[in-house]
């Protein structure tokens, strides 16, 4: 059962016959009114036709060319920006630079520390006799001294004039 | 998870750095040791073997016997001790730790005789020695090492 509306369409692109253009014509309310409309529609039918009709396309491969272009160029864009949504900061050339530079500023604030560290860092390191005391009495030519073998990193106090013992004592 | 990574190391090394008071308990070997020329010389004491060349070179001996030792193990920094051998006696008085080492007071005795004193900070890579009197043909040396 067909609407008013698509009735109307119908008559007014002539497509309605027999029976059913009848029944129509009879319903309309103004049938002057209504052919003078479709007589409207149908110039401007025709004037549209006329001046929006499609332009022949003078070159078809140039056109057909730049179809597939585009066509290429929409298939790699996706791509593209998913990549570009994949890499993270830390991309590896990133990550190379930064150690990179990470290592030189490691470097130069080492060798500024240790620079200025150096003396103080040997006798941390090393052994120290702060001080050296022998009796008077029992060894009155007794001298001390102390030196570092920092080869080996020991530390010596060394004595001479110590009275000397005899062998026995030697005993465990 | 990969960029978190470096900084989580970071942290970790300058954890691991900057925790020096995290050590164990550290002993102090020390010895009384005589030094001599023989003629058919033992093998070095295993205490001795890490500054044997030293020993050596320094008081051109051939053979270096323990005659008396002792082995502390510091947990304060603030112990003291006693290497003794049949006439001599080496006592050792810890006056605290640093980061370096321990700050001793060394005194030798000769039976109840006071022969030598020294203050001296023990650094825990460095074994100190000390020349003591002649003995015979021989020399005792005093040596303390922390192991």
């Amino acid at each position: 059962m067909k609407t008013f509306e698509e009735k109307w369409t119908a008559w007014l692109d002539g497509q309605l016959t027999g029976n059913e253009l009848i029944e129509f014509e009879a319903s309309l309310p103004d049938k002057s009114a209504a052919k003078l409309e479709k007589r409207d529609a149908k110039k401007l039918g025709a004037l549209l036709k006329r001046e929006l009709g499609a332009h022949v396309i003078a070159n078809e491969e140039f056109f057909s060319h730049q179809l597939r272009e585009r066509i290429a160029r929409e298939n790699v864009e996706p791509f593209r920006e998913q990549a570009a949504e994949v890499s993270t900061w830390w991309t590896i050339r990133r990550l190379f630079w930064t150690g990179t530079a990470s290592l030189a500023l490691f470097l130069v604030f080492a060798v500024f520390v240790m620079r200025e560290k150096n003396p103080a860092e040997q006798s941390q390191y090393l052994s120290q006799i702060l001080n050296a005391r022998v009796d008077p009495v029992v060894s009155p030519n007794a001298t001390v001294s102390m030196f570092e073998a920092k080869g080996d990193r020991v530390t010596v106090l060394w004595t001479e004039g110590l009275q000397s013992l005899p062998a026995d004592y030697a005993a465990k | 998870m990969v960029r978190s990574l470096p900084f989580v190391t970071a942290f970790i090394a300058l954890i691991v750095s900057t925790a020096p008071g995290l050590r164990a308990a550290e002993t102090v070997w020390s010895g009384l040791v005589i030094a001599e020329n023989v003629a058919q010389p033992e093998s070095i004491p295993p205490e001795l073997t890490r500054i044997e060349r030293l020993l050596k070179e320094l008081f051109g001996y051939n053979q270096f016997q323990v005659i008396g030792q002792s082995s502390k193990t510091l947990k304060t920094g603030q112990e003291d001790w006693l290497a003794t051998s049949k006439f001599f006696g080496l006592r050792v008085d810890a006056r605290g730790e640093s980061e370096a080492g321990y700050v001793l007071n060394l005194k030798l005795y000769k039976e109840k005789e006071l022969l030598l004193e020294t203050d001296a900070k023990l650094s825990k890579r460095s074994p100190l020695v000390i020349k003591g009197p002649q003995v015979g043909s021989g020399q005792l040396l005093l040596v303390l090492v922390v192991q």
